[in-house]
């Protein structure tokens, strides 16, 4: 269950958080250019606003020529001045604001790739992280769009403050029959275009589903299979009807928005009708002239667009805040781990460390049971661990126990006898040079994955490590050799790595780290039997004199370990070398046998054969 | 990256045009009828305003009759009132008919993708030219998108201009009154062309500036998809959850810092854009607003000095000015939509690169012939494959028979052919040389769907859909329930399939549906399984069955495959060569031909033979 928070952000202080942001990261041009975008709209409305009448009035006085065409040019140089300087500014304006919200992006996607790693698997954090997305993804997303809502307001507030001592000199309940009208007009128009707003998860539902199918068909691996079953009429057919009922909802959606349109313009009708009857009556009455009466009725449509601009702007304003904060909470969500408050690691001079589990448990959030229970193991310096077990036993939350990916329920986790938690957790994520199964390749060459860096690269050390993870001919096989690039989405003229060799980049990857322990988790599923064997020869060349955790199903890979422990029902069932868990005869010699049978009795038919 | 786009001849750039019309006529008549008919509404609707507020003027001007004032404001307000309700309805029309565009665009590409021969599919220039056009239409509409619109902006464009002509005609042929003097040579036809002239002048030279800012974009494009590129990639990298571990393991996050905070990226504060918009783009878009204003100017003087010599009232001052500054908004509008379509054009080209893709692949027709008793015969011969822009052969040379109703292992090491072999067998490709018969006929002339029926896959890579299990299982809506049930217990899910409280109308993951439930990679191993057994074909072929699994459940499958294929052809590829055992025939690939054809003790007893040495590599490890 997710909390309901109460919106711990305001509008005001959103915005303020905006405007500091800017400030803050080097765009102090994002607010002057807003001000300045918002003066010039106001200046032009004002001169589009006086040219005609004016015009119309030395016209109507019929005074002199000259004049007329002094007139005529004034205005048309202002206007040029201002709406050349207008576009120019507006031309301008959006880079900054990308860049702040770019600055915005960072900061969460540096939220996200640093945060606790509980956090990852944390249904709130995660949904306030997905959530971040449309707040941020877009030049109409809050954290962009905010600015030219803010832009706006300024407009539309400074207008309405002229407006308002422009019109207050004809008749001050003219300004209050716009007033009303406006208001009324816009909050239903509101209350009905709020329709799709209150119902947009629906819409995204459908819009979900739609792109899933439709990223179904450019899936080279779904390709096959789509192909090879038949399956284009199902997935086709489940897409339109996605479709139909998206399209049914906006349909829906709009005869919804039709009637905010009707209301409106009801009471526009109000509104022009009374205004009209007004200035006529003046126009009779008082013998108010054709420029005069051309200006104030011009004024009446003005101020009460500058009216519901407040309004809607104000509106804009407050969606866009729910979204600002989204992003703040995200920004701000509790870290159960310490990172810069920890303590410092300090660096052994011989690289030498011990990392000891002790009484250790483990239960995932929400789970029932224990996925493990109380264990304790010491890792002790230069020493090569296998952790075997089935499917599902806990080996993969051992690794994430003991690289500090998640802190136990209970017991503790200690390197060289200080308890993790109280140690800076990037600190100690340096002490490990892992191969996981899922890997995160980057956009960019080789060399650069090998060092995770693209800038300062140890090119020796990265040919030395490529060669021993078993890459070298293969890359220097290719044109470009370590300076190619990965990552067809993003380069041209990119390689795809097969399974197998990319799991020897990022055994090359692991090594370039240099960390005092290492950790192998599958390395060789995706490896034929000579690359498996091969590399089970070279384990000790790999790992040179650190310690190493291995983690497999495979229980050949077991034999160059020190010692092996393997996994069942959450506990450490049986601890010790391969010959001597053998001889024990229980489940990791039953496993041995399942595995080895096939070869085994290959031996003897071959034997007889 | 300077490539530079050339822009596309006029007749090749409205072809161009036109084809994505017509492609949107056909496919939703209904939406461009709607845009074209609203378009029409919003452009004529202002000038009866327009028309109405000049009689008023000139009536309070003049004689301020208070009932014709009176009924003068009625008719306005009445007007105003029925075209604001046409335009409400027609947007209304408008919208609901255009809902979800870019998920129709999307479509027919998912069409088109899905049709595709699967050689093409796999092209890297495929996925390219895709990427290429979303990106395009991503950043600012071009292609399909912007088509649509500049269709409208066309029809607007022409329309404005016919109806501010239509007001504005009676301006140049009013006369001033010869009473005038020197006026009078605003009645001079000489004059009036000039006029004309410069008007015509001014009204070309701002959308002509505007399209020069414009053209920026188009022709930096490359450079933009760069940036977005590499945003796309490191932006949002640490939101990925199934790399979390591997990303803080490596410290990525600096790396995309680097990426994201850098202010030179394209669309940064300080990249190309931004330096193109302080410089020649924001000059010209601010040269060609100038611009505008001076027709506007030229408009006035010329009206004006036509009202001061007594041509025509005050009410048609602001009429004329007011209806030529729309003829003079007509031009532009017009001039500039055309620029656009002309800028569009090299981007629609593009989307009809990857929409016309052909299907290369030979579609025969023979039945293929349905055999109760299951005997088919395969054979290749001489077949040699490249894939599409390699060099080298990933098969070369492969000549080989099987008997159908046997088991046949391929074995090999990492890029031997192994699953080129099975890709060519159920024609995902053609071979680039040689031919593969099915029982003496050459695969090519059977009916595609016909041969297609006759092979069930489960790929090292296989793919389940974020939909109904059943509906997975059975590859279609309306599955067979008992069919299902059983094939999914042949394959081993009968256990997981308890805790499932859908049953078989539980949605697989969370993609599609919220509720949708996790599956691990074993057990979506065996849902693939279960697939190919629902399909029942009469060649069932498992690429790597077992490397999810860990020895319990990998020995489980094995022992269960005797029963699983049944009467079946099955072909097994796999590291693990214990699964060999259970076969009849082995073939062994190396660089891309087969070295070794036989049964697996005749195989190993060859000890120079290439299966010899991956044996050993193996079982080295399990025997003492």
């Amino acid at each position: 269950m997710i909390k309901k928070r109460a919106k711990k952000y305001n509008m005001v202080q959103n915005t303020w958080f905006m405007i500091k942001l800017a400030w803050t990261s080097g765009e102090k041009k994002v607010l002057v250019l807003s001000i300045l975008s918002a003066l010039l709209a106001v200046a032009l409305n004002l001169v589009n606003l006086y040219i005609s009448p004016t015009i119309l009035s030395v016209v109507e006085r019929h005074v002199s020529v000259m004049e007329l065409l002094w007139t005529i040019l004034g205005f048309v140089l202002g206007i040029m001045l201002v709406s050349a300087a207008s576009t120019y500014v507006n031309t301008n304006t959006q880079y900054g604001r990308i860049s702040v919200r770019l600055e915005i992006i960072n900061l969460l996607n540096r939220k996200a790739a640093t945060t606790s790693y509980p956090n990852v698997d944390d249904d709130g954090f995660s949904k306030l992280l997905a959530r971040t997305n449309e707040c941020t993804n877009s030049n109409e997303a809050a954290t962009e769009a905010i600015w030219k809502t803010v832009t706006m307001l300024t407009t539309n507030l400074l207008g309405f403050i002229i407006y308002v001592s422009l019109l207050t000199s004809v008749q001050p309940i003219l300004l209050l029959v716009i007033l009303v009208t406006t208001v009324i007009s816009y909050l239903i128009g509101n209350g009905v275009n709020g329709y799709g707003y209150r119902h947009r998860e629906e819409e995204a539902e459908y819009e979900r589903q739609v792109f899933y199918l439709s990223g179904r068909a450019r899936d080279l691996c779904a390709g096959k299979d789509i192909r090879i079953f038949g399956l284009r009429p199902w997935l086709e057919d489940l897409y339109s009807k996605a479709m139909d009922a998206y399209i049914a909802f906006h349909s829906k959606a709009q005869s919804i928005y039709v009637w905010g349109k009707i209301a409106d313009l009801v009471l526009t009708f109000l509104r022009n009708a009374i205004a009209y009857a007004y200035l006529i009556n003046l126009v009779i009455q008082n013998g108010l002239g054709v420029a005069e009466f051309l200006l104030f009725f011009t004024a009446v449509g003005g101020f009460a667009e500058w009216v519901s601009g407040i309004l809607g702007g104000l509106h804009t304003l407050h969606k866009q805040s729910l979204d600002i904060s989204i992003v703040r909470e995200c920004l701000e969500y509790d870290e159960p781990f310490k990172f810069d408050e920890g303590e410092h690691i300090k660096a052994q001079a011989d690289g030498k460390y011990e990392i000891r589990l002790e009484n250790v448990s483990f239960r995932y959030p929400g789970a029932d049971k224990d996925t493990l229970k109380n264990i304790n193991l010491t890792l002790h310096p230069g020493e090569k661990l296998a952790v075997v077990g089935l499917n599902g036993a806990g080996k993969t939350t051992l690794i994430k126990l003991i690289c500090g990916f998640l802190d136990p329920t209970e017991g503790r986790v200690l390197l060289d006898g200080k308890d993790i938690r109280d140690l800076n957790r990037a600190d100690y994520y340096t002490m490990f040079s892992a191969v996981f199964q899922s890997f995160s390749l980057l956009a960019g060459t080789i060399a650069a994955n090998v060092a995770q860096d693209d800038m300062d690269i140890d090119m020796e050390r990265v040919k030395e490590c490529i060669e021993k993870a078993g890459l070298k001919t293969k890359l220097e096989s290719l044109p470009d050799g370590y300076e190619t690039y990965l990552n067809r989405e993003v380069y041209e003229g990119a390689i795809l790595l097969s399974g197998g060799e990319t799991q020897r980049l990022m055994l090359a990857r692991a090594l370039y780290k240099d960390a005092p322990f290492i950790v192998l988790d599958e390395p060789t599923a995706a490896l034929d039997p000579i690359a498996e064997s091969d590399m089970y020869q070279k384990y000790n060349e790999l790992t040179g004199g650190r310690s190493s955790i291995y983690i497999s199903h495979r229980l050949a890979s077991t034999r160059f370990c020190d010692r092996i422990i393997m996994i069942d029902h959450a506990e450490i069932c049986e601890e010790g070398t391969h010959d001597e868990l053998l001889k024990l005869n229980e489940k990791y010699a039953d496993l041995y046998e399942v595995q080895s049978k096939y070869y085994k009795e290959g031996d003897a038919e071959n034997g007889e054969a | 990256m300077e490539k530079r786009k050339k822009l596309k001849p006029w007749n090749e750039a409205m072809r161009l045009n036109h084809r994505g019309l017509k492609l949107f006529c056909k496919r939703y008549p209904q939406m461009v009828l709607s845009r074209f008919i609203s378009v029409i509404w919003t452009a004529l609707a202002p000038y009866v305003g327009i028309y109405l507020s000049a009689l008023i003027i000139d009536e309070i001007a003049g004689k301020r009759d208070m009932e014709r004032l009176q009924f003068l404001v009625t008719i306005t307000l009445l007007c105003a009132a029925l075209i604001a309700l046409g335009s409400a309805l027609l947007g209304k029309w408008r919208e609901t008919q255009n809902a979800g565009l870019g998920l129709k665009m999307l479509g027919i590409y998912s069409e088109k993708l899905f049709g595709m021969d699967y050689a093409d599919l796999d092209k890297t220039e495929t996925a390219e030219l895709l990427s290429t056009i979303r990106q395009n239409q991503n950043g600012n509409g071009w292609g399909l998108y912007r088509m649509l619109g500049s269709y409208e902006a066309l029809c607007s464009a022409v329309l404005t201009l016919l109806g501010g002509i239509s007001l504005t005609v009676s301006l140049f042929l009013s006369r001033v009154p010869e009473s005038a003097g020197a006026y009078t040579v605003l009645n001079h036809p000489i004059f009036v062309v000039l006029v004309i002239a410069v008007m015509l002048a001014i009204t070309y030279i701002a959308p002509a500036l505007s399209n020069k800012a414009v053209s920026y974009w188009a022709l930096n494009v490359d450079s933009h998809r760069l940036g977005n590129r590499m945003f796309g990639f490191f932006g949002r990298l640490g939101y990925q959850r199934e790399i979390a571990t591997d990303v803080r393991m490596y410290r990525q996050d600096r790396m995309c810092e680097k990426y994201n905070r850098d202010k030179n990226n394209t669309f940064g504060s300080n990249g190309l854009f931004a330096h193109l918009s302080l410089g020649p783009m924001g000059f010209y878009s601010a040269a060609s607003s100038a611009m505008s204003v001076v027709f506007t100017g030229v408009a006035y003087v010329f009206v004006c000095l036509k009202a001061w010599a007594g041509a025509f009232g005050l009410g048609a001052v602001t009429q004329y000015v007011a209806s030529i500054t729309k003829v003079s908004g007509g031009v532009s509008g017009l001039i500039s939509t055309l620029g656009d379509m002309r800028n569009n054009a090299s981007f629609l080209e593009t989307v009809f690169q990857f929409l016309d893709i052909p299907n290369n692949m030979y579609q025969g027709s023979l039945t293929v012939e349905k055999r109760s008793d299951r005997k088919y015969q395969v054979e290749f011969r001489n077949v040699s494959f490249k894939y599409p822009g390699s060099d080298n052969y990933a098969l070369r040379n492969v000549n080989m028979n099987f008997e159908i109703g046997k088991r046949l292992a391929v074995v090999g090491m990492n890029g031997s052919g192994k699953t080129t072999f099975i890709k060519l067998l159920c024609r995902l490709y053609d071979p680039t040389e040689g031919e593969i018969l099915l029982n003496g006929i050459d695969i090519r002339k059977y009916n595609y769907a016909e041969y297609m029926m006759l092979f069930s896959v489960v790929f090292q890579d296989f793919k389940l859909f974020a939909l109904k299990l059943g509906e997975n299982v059975g590859a279609r809506a309306d599955y067979d329930n008992d069919l299902v049930l059983e094939s999914l217990k042949k394959a081993g899910f009968s256990e997981k399939l308890t805790d499932m409280q859908s049953g078989v109308e539980t949605y697989l993951y969370k993609d599609y549906d919220k509720d949708g439930v996790n599956v691990s990679g074993g057990e979506a191993q065996k849902i693939a399984i279960a697939r190919a057994l629902y399909k029942n074909a009469p060649f069932i072929i498992l690429d790597e069955p077992t490397a999810a699994l860990d020895p319990v459940a990998e020995a489980e499958i094995y022992s269960r495959l005797n029963d699983i294929v049944g009467d079946r052809t099955a072909i097994y590829i796999s590291h693990r060569l214990s699964s060999c055992k259970f076969c009849d025939e082995i073939v062994v690939f190396h660089e891309g031909g087969v070295v070794q054809q036989g049964a697996h003790a005749s195989l190993v007893a060859d000890e120079n033979g290439k299966y010899f040495e991956l044996w050993q590599a193996q079982a080295q490890y399990y025997t003492e």
